[in-house]
């Protein structure tokens, strides 16, 4: 008795299998994928409210914390006040070099791009792939492929649209692959998601090493994404003479658990 | 009307891991939600009743995902079929079983999430940080699992009642 319901159980076990291997070969079609990403934004709209109910409930539940950690934060804030608007002053200074210098040269390229502002709904189901969900799909313009961002730099790249919905691959998704230069040694490197950091691989050039603080920013290399998008600041940096590459880890500008709103360059395709 | 019930329950939890669990994330991995609570279906309810919602809670995950439908429902199936291989061969009254066997069902769910993504040609994360995530993931939801059970005992109190579930 026992015996037959322990193989009837397998029975089910192996017939369901085998009918989920079947659904996933047949979804994964390109013929499908108009249905999949239709069926997929169903879903958008409830995400879009739990996302609103979960930020509120955040918002709640941080007033108790935010009180005790504001006096920290205020001094903090004040000594990095202080070194930002130093940075002001110099940057103001390079911007100005900078704008005669490409007038000189005629530079005409464009650095304006075409947005769409989405909305978060909600994010990947496990820590495999590190993806969002945003409200806006191809009914929007939006199309796989296209960079996402937000106003403090890159976010990922969209890999799959519906017609109200968006699946994002962010950065810190361990497949995501991205090619930056750092902005003060001008190295260039490969910056690969992670589960904790995003990890940059510096390719070594000689008399130059990179230092932490430097800011990673895409270099446009391979095409994949427009030159200048900030991606993160150096953590920390390791350095080995018997190696071709070194090591770092990047903190990246933008947070996965906190962004809210981001924003869908339109105009821009990767070759 | 009770299986209606359990459909709801198992969407909000669905939302929930897909909205709220990222917040939550310890060494790169966050609570699966939908998993803890397919494994304390079938440990409270037997193996068919959990496998059944495996496949519903899976789809619904894969509707949340890229990719194609069907890989998340295969990883809970394989967890649940799991849980259930455990619950009927061990003492079933021990809360340190469930716990044992979530870990290892979160296991067996990542190996075949990772393999099934292999097998249909899609991108898989390298071994290492795959095998960091797994370990951080499976102790993160055994951690939960006295919890979800307690939960689902009292949700489930009328099956739970059964005298020999299956």
């Amino acid at each position: 008795m026992y015996g037959r319901s322990q193989s009837r159980s397998t029975g089910l076990f192996l017939t369901l299998c085998a009918s989920m291997l079947l659904l996933a070969m047949v979804t994964e079609q390109t013929w499908a994928a108009g249905a999949r990403g239709a069926l997929k934004s169903y879903l958008a709209p409830v995400e879009a409210v739990m996302t609103q109910l979960a930020g509120n409930v955040d918002r709640v539940t941080a007033v108790f914390g935010d009180v005790s950690t504001l006096r920290a934060e205020n001094q903090r804030l004040t000594a990095a006040d202080q070194a930002l608007r130093r940075q002001v002053v110099e940057l103001n200074a390079a911007a100005k070099e900078n704008a005669t210098l490409r007038q000189a040269l005629d530079f005409e390229r464009s650095y304006g791009h075409r947005m769409v502002a989405a909305q978060i709904v909600g994010r990947g189901p496990d820590g495999f792939s590190r993806t969002l969900e945003v409200d806006r799909g191809t009914a929007d313009g939006v199309k796989p492929g296209m960079i996402v961002t937000t106003g403090a730099g890159l976010v990922g790249r969209v890999q799959e649209a519906g017609p109200h919905g968006a699946i994002v691959q962010t950065l810190a998704d361990p497949q995501s692959r991205v090619n930056v230069f750092l902005s003060t040694s001008g190295l260039q490197g490969t910056v690969t998601g992670g589960p904790a950091a995003l990890q940059l691989e510096i390719d070594h050039s000689i008399g130059v090493t990179a230092t932490s603080g430097e800011w990673a920013l895409t270099s446009g290399v391979g095409g994949g994404y427009p030159r200048g998008l900030v991606v993160g600041e150096l953590a920390s940096v390791t350095h080995r003479d018997s190696s071709t590459s070194d090591q770092a880890l990047v903190a990246w500008v933008n947070d996965p658990a906190a962004i809210s709103l981001v924003l869908v360059i339109t105009d821009f395709a990767p070759s | 009307m009770k299986r209606l019930g359990i459909v709801a329950l198992l969407l909000a939890t669905v939302l929930v891991q897909v909205t709220w669990a990222p917040r939550l994330t310890v060494a790169g991995a966050f609570p699966n939600l939908a998993l803890v609570a397919v494994i304390a279906i079938t440990w409270t309810a037997g193996v068919r009743y959990g496998m059944a919602w495996a496949v519903v809670a899976g789809l619904m995950l894969d509707l949340t995902s890229d990719g194609p439908l069907g890989p998340h429902a295969l990883a809970l199936l394989a967890g649940a079929y799991l849980t259930g291989f455990w619950a009927r061969n061990l003492d079933r009254d021990s809360l340190l079983h469930p716990v044992i066997a979530a870990a290892a069902s979160t296991a067996a769910y990542s190996s075949v999430l990772v393999f099934a993504d292999d097998v249909l040609g899609l991108p898989v994360p390298p071994l290492g940080i795959a095998m960091q995530l797994v370990v951080a993931a499976s102790l993160y939801n055994a951690a939960l699992m006295p919890v979800a059970l307690a939960m689902m005992h009292k949700l489930h109190s009328p099956a739970a009642r059964r005298p020999k579930p299956v």
